[in-house]
């Protein structure tokens, strides 16, 4: 493993922090769940099997909380329907309390349908109880820091899995008007042919825009007329016009996607997005938690959006987004919905107003800004100082997961981890948390083609899944509906894309918890290594003291220190203002320490009495405290 | 009227007994009160008695803004009713005054005006503009004929303070800082909270300026025009002063002095729109609505569809401000930028001194600003008042231009003291006395005192809270506020019939501006029809005086017409049905901002 610039450094490796042998015996004992059911067989035989209802999660964890004294269970807080969202505390008992010390948050779950995130949650904090003792790094990681567990942040929205009809659901319970039509969640999906399931509908029709596509006949494609295709189908979701407005499901039981519901690049006015930042009761109870713990030092976050199977890339952005065709072809079909009703005012139409034509417009000027900071905007790349931090952790995310290509992952606008790195400033990582289904692919076809709706990641994907014995395709079949006539339903089975088939959810739950661990084991960590007191005669001191960080990342992100977000390293000696001749100031600070050993020396020429003791403190808010006491020596 | 109070003083914690306990007293004075008494029995002259005789030249602290609000609550209970929207973070009321006639309508079946005031706890006075506003309705609801109508037609919220920690902050102690919220806020990173604040060190209830005597070492020296003036010292010179900051000691030990005073933040950057974090918009805490005050007031309003007026009083400067807040998003829609400027162009008119700009030209760049917010998130035409310009205080053109010549007593740095001098008889200023600092040994300390500057003389307030409210109330007249005219009903053949009926928006403010509908914030208008009749097609009426095809509407449910786009402003529009059937059909048009009106058409 390398640091920053290719040197490497002393911090844990995956080497270094693994007790082979005790991986070997672990490994032996964990016997892979045996299953007589795929994913998708229905609700019920899904829950045993590692995707747990509300309630199952809930003795999940108070089981972990009773079994360990390192482990202790609370709530931050209450979904909308009323729902606990649970927090786990793992700390070894002694040393310093539990919120001082530098820590790991972990969320899950919180998109509605990304029930993966709890699982992987709550199987990585199982690794780390049993690897405390056996394992370095984790031993290291509870005796010194504490983990935040949040794994399910949209208990409301994952209750959705477990229920008679299955959609991919991602909101949380908040009614929201998504039409903005005066009524609200009128319109939602419907399982008209009875198969437990929603899925989509594809309808003959000579308008539509849309053809089976020709080297996959159960996927679609949009008919490209430069190609000479014409549109054979309209497609929609599945269900009724409940509301009559000529719109299918345009308005789904559920509000807010919680995953886009946080400050950085929050996608505004949209209707999945909430009414505003932070809208919700369960994004406010994390947000509160989080600011209020400012001794996080990194966040992990499994969801749908990636930078850890693929980092940010040399200038920092994220790779763009690889969603699924057919639901994106789906949802086309509401793309009017907020056109209708616009009737535009102006000369004529009915009217006989003050508009038409008016007066000039007295707006403001472009270019006469006063304001000598409006033209700063907040950074939307990771800082370039920062980059390689986050290449390191996703080599070995990648090495320790085995996770080489993520499958689909969206844009993230409005995502909790972005908060965490943007705003928050402390490294902070998401991922899907399982990896493109291996599927037998030709050459050449990886690449999706963007906007070409050619629909290569969904056949990618099919086959993938098929290929793992997924039953993760609706095969199309007719169905007369009450105003649409004749139409086939199938389509992606709810959940399939989103969630593994649970035989791989062990050895996702182990790996995730070993690269918990290893991201444990990065965290800064600031310690005096060195002090020295020279006498030079006459009551005048040199008193200094070095500090190490021995951890791997930074006391603070470059970011960090730009988004004022990372309080600085601060050493302060205790002795009065007046007894400090020259040197640092009394309270001495420094933006950053990097780590990987890296140390700083501070250094006060103070006045005293041979003998005295002074006490030197420093805080670091992400590398933890220290206190060191020198003696002042005798006369030269 | 002390039964009164009790009953409405259920469940209130202890600071809010003081407050009722204290209200009896004033209430029972008031009543007592000689004057009062006589001067209600045996009237002189033809101005008419007030009801509610208060004064408004004084400052109120939030137990006096409660007890004002109270009173006036109880002696105009038929259209007054008081609410705290929540409590502060320090634990007071935020109380909110509604003013509704229910005799025309029930308060969210009418347009609101939303007014509030002093979200920075040192920019006090709108706080008595909005209990003016209240005080002026009431008084007058009998005795002007458009008093009356606008209270008939309308409903207005009223908020005085939106931070009144910060405000009994400013006006019972020193006031130094007072700008901010209370919740305490690390502002020097070391871990500790508001663990460094300014002192009082001589007792003399005022944070003043520390200067020290340092002969030939210093960079300011004493003015040659007037003595209490420190001027510094031109390049290449040396002074015999340097100024040391403001009164107060290094607290925590530090090293440093007055480095994390109470809170550390702006409350009117933590509203929902453009909201950005603390690096590119200081003090706007970690999310918006994190401050219970914003919650609390959003909360609210997002229960109010009706409001469709905002202003937010503030200080200083003399401005009527609109979104948007920075220039990053470029301006309003064109449509809505007309509706502004005929608004705030009147309002310069109502309010000589004010300019009319745009946030982030005329003032500076504003990121989660509360009219942003009320603007862009709730589709509410909104204004922020800067209250007090500094040039009513030497208010003719003639010694404005007096001021221009730098011999003048009123130019520059002397106005003030001038001012202070002769109209105020120096009670804003605090000479300059010396003080044994124990960090910096001998030193003097002076200044201006808290009220100067931002906040306008006393005597000045009458016309000030005036001519503020009735730009608000200009404002609120220009809600919408929907009509129907007669509808003409015309058989085409059998029972086919062609129906037409004029609405009309008779105010300026569209029911949904363009940004409320590009934004989807604001319900769409609904025009519904109820009756025995089949619509067989439904379309707007191009031009009245010509023949031609109407603008078919093209929805599924033409009985539930959506309308996003709103009524425009001061704009009659005719819809034209085609319908199957007899009797009567009832046609409805349902507007959240502008209220909903009916007409019953018969069809023969």
């Amino acid at each position: 493993m390398k640091g920053p610039g290719g040197v490497p450094f002393p911090g844990p490796t995956l080497n270094l922090s693994l007790d082979k042998e005790w991986i070997v015996r672990r490994a032996r004992r964990v016997t892979p769940l045996v299953l007589a059911l795929a994913l998708g067989f229905g609700a019920t035989q899904a829950s045993a099997q590692g995707y747990w209802t509300h309630e199952q999660l809930g003795s999940e964890l108070r089981s972990l909380a009773n079994s360990s004294d390192r482990a202790s269970l609370a709530e931050i807080g209450t979904s909308r329907d009323g729902r606990a969202i649970w927090l786990v505390t793992l700390a070894s008992p002694g040393g310093d309390p539990a919120d001082s010390r530098p820590g790991v948050l972990v969320v899950g779950n919180l998109e509605g349908d990304h029930l993966l995130g709890s699982t992987l949650a709550v199987e990585a904090m199982r690794y780390l109880l049993e690897a405390d003792g056996q394992d370095e790094g984790a031993t290291r990681l509870l005796a010194e820091n504490v983990v935040y567990v949040v794994p399910r942040l949209n208990p409301d929205g994952a209750e959705a899995f477990f229920a008679a009809t299955r959609w991919d659901r991602r909101t949380n319970a908040a009614g929201y008007d998504d039409d903005n039509d005066g009524r609200v969640d009128e319109d939602g999906p419907d399982d008209l042919n009875g198969d437990g399931v929603a899925t989509v509908m594809r309808v003959a029709d000579p308008a539509g825009a849309f053809m089976v596509h020709p080297d996959a006949p159960r996927l679609m494609k949009r008919a490209d007329p430069a190609s000479g295709e014409a549109g054979t189908h309209a497609l929609y979701w599945e269900g009724r016009d409940d509301d009559g407005d000529g719109f299918y499901n345009e308005d789904a039981p559920g509000g807010v996607d919680l995953n886009r519901n946080f400050q950085h690049a929050y996608p505004y006015w949209e209707a999945d997005a909430g009414v505003h930042m932070v809208s919700e009761p369960e994004s406010r109870a994390l947000m509160d938690f989080v600011v209020g713990h400012r001794n996080i030092a990194a966040i992990l976050t499994f969801g749908h959006t990636d930078n850890l199977v693929t980092p940010p890339d040399a200038r920092g952005g994220l790779t763009g987004a690889r969603t699924l065709d057919l639901p994106a072809y789906a949802s086309a079909s509401l793309e009017d919905v907020f056109d209708v009703g616009v009737f535009r005012a102006g000369g004529g139409r009915g009217g006989f107003g003050f508009f038409g034509g008016g007066p000039r417009l007295r707006g403001a000027q472009p270019g006469r800004d006063n304001d000598p900071n409006a033209g700063r905007r907040p950074s939307n790349t990771v800082h370039r100082s920062d980059v390689d931090y986050f290449a390191t952790v996703s080599e070995a995310y990648r090495e320790l997961t085995g996770i080489e290509s993520v499958g689909i992952h969206r844009d993230p606008e409005g995502a909790f981890f972005q908060f965490g790195y943007f705003q928050f400033g402390v490294p902070s990582f998401s991922t899907p948390g399982w990896g493109m289904p291996a599927a037998p692919s030709e050459e050449g076809e990886a690449a999706p083609a963007r906007g070409g709706g050619n629909g290569p990641l969904d056949l990618q994907f099919l086959t993938g899944l098929e290929g793992m014995g997924v039953d993760a395709f609706v095969d199309w079949t007719p169905y007369t509906h009450p105003t649409l006539g004749e139409v086939e339903i199938g389509g992606f089975r709810p959940y399939v894309t989103t969630n593994p088939p649970v035989e791989a959810l062990a050895e996702l739950g182990e790996s995730h918890g070993r690269f918990l661990a290893h991201l444990g084991g990065m965290l800064p960590r600031l310690r005096f290594v060195d002090t020295e007191v020279t006498a030079h005669g006459g009551g005048l001191f040199t008193v200094e003291a070095t500090i190490e960080n021995a951890g791997y990342f930074p006391s603070a992100l470059q970011h960090g220190v730009v988004a004022r977000a990372v309080d600085p390293l601060t050493v302060q000696i205790q002795v009065d203002p007046d007894d400090i001749v020259t040197g640092d100031d009394k309270s001495a600070t420094v933006q950053r320490l990097e780590g990987s050993g890296m140390r700083h020396t501070f250094s006060w020429v103070i006045r005293g009495n041979a003998g005295d003791r002074v006490e030197i403190r420093m805080r670091s808010q992400k590398g933890g405290s220290d206190t060191a006491t020198v003696r002042l020596g005798g006369d030269r | 009227m002390i039964a009164g109070t009790s009953a409405m003083a259920p469940n209130r914690g202890p600071r809010t007994m003081r407050t009722f306990a204290t209200l009896a007293v004033t209430a029972i004075l008031t009543l007592a009160a000689p004057a009062w008494t006589s001067v209600a029995a045996q009237q002189r002259g033809s101005d008419p008695e007030h009801r509610l005789p208060l004064t408004w030249d004084r400052w109120l602290d939030h137990d006096e803004i409660g007890e004002w609000m109270q009173l006036m609550a109880e002696t105009w209970p038929e259209f007054l009713s008081l609410q705290s929207l929540g409590e502060s973070y320090g634990g007071r009321e935020m109380w909110l005054m509604t003013i509704n006639n229910p005799a025309t309508g029930g308060e969210l079946d009418k347009a609101a005006m939303f007014i509030e005031a002093n979200v920075h706890g040192n920019e006090i006075q709108g706080a008595e503009v909005v209990l003016y506003t209240i005080w002026y309705l009431m008084e007058n609801y009998d005795r002007i004929p458009d008093v009356r109508r606008m209270v008939d037609e309308r409903v207005f919220y009223l908020l005085p303070s939106v931070n009144p920690d910060g405000r009994d902050y400013f006006l019972d102690g020193t006031g130094s800082g007072a700008r901010t919220g209370h919740i305490p806020v690390d502002s020097d990173g070391d871990g500790l909270f508001d663990e460094d604040g300014p002192d009082d060190l001589n007792g003399n209830g005022v944070i003043e300026q520390i200067r020290k005597y340092v002969p030939g070492q210093g960079d300011f020296r004493i003015s040659h025009d007037d003595p209490r003036i420190m001027e510094p010292v031109p390049p290449g010179e040396v002074g015999d002063w340097v100024l040391l900051g403001s009164e107060g000691l290094d607290n925590d030990g530090d090293g440093r002095v007055n480095e994390d005073p109470v809170g550390g933040y702006d409350p009117n950057r933590n509203y929902g729109s453009d909201w950005q974090p603390n690096y590119i918009q200081g003090g706007s805490m970690d999310y918006p609505f994190q401050l219970p005050e914003a919650r609390a007031i959003n909360d609210f309003m997002m229960t109010r569809p009706n409001i469709a007026g905002f202003q937010s009083f503030h200080n200083s400067g003399g401005m009527i401000l609109r979104g948007p807040g920075m220039a990053w998003y470029g301006d309003y829609p064109p449509a809505d930028i007309r509706v502004y400027d005929e608004l705030g162009e009147n309002g310069e008119r109502i309010l000589p001194y004010y300019n009319y700009y745009v946030i982030w030209q005329g003032l500076y760049t504003v990121h989660g600003g509360s009219i942003d917010w009320t603007n862009d998130g709730l589709g509410i035409v909104s204004f922020s008042n800067e209250l007090w310009n500094g040039g009513q205080y030497f208010n003719s053109p003639l010694l404005q231009e007096q001021q221009q010549d730098p011999d003048s007593p009123i130019s520059g740095q002397r106005s003030r003291f001038f001012f202070d001098d002769f109209l105020e008889f120096g009670d804003q200023y605090v000479e300059w006395a010396p003080f044994d600092h124990p960090e910096y040994g001998d030193v003097e300390m002076g200044g201006w005192k808290k009220l100067s500057g931002r906040v306008n003389p006393r005597f000045l307030s009458m016309e000030l809270f005036h001519r503020n409210m009735a730009f608000t109330l200009y404002h609120a007249d220009q809600m919408p506020l929907m009509s129907m005219g007669e509808a003409s009903v015309e058989r085409v053949s059998g029972d086919v019939w062609r129906v037409r009926v004029p609405i009309r928006n008779e105010r300026l403010i569209p029911t949904i501006t363009e940004k409320a509908r590009q934004n989807r914030v604001v319900r769409p208008d609904i025009l519904s029809v109820e009756g025995n009749v089949e619509i067989i097609t439904a379309g707007w009426v191009q031009d009245i005086h010509r023949p031609g095809p109407t603008d078919r509407v093209d929805q599924a449910e033409l009985d539930r017409i959506l309308v996003r786009s709103g009524a425009p402003g001061r704009t009659t529009r005719v819809i034209e049905y085609l319908v199957r059937g007899s009797g009567a059909m009832i046609v409805e048009y349902d507007s959240q901002k502008g209220g909903t009106v009916r007409t019953r058409v018969q069809l023969r």
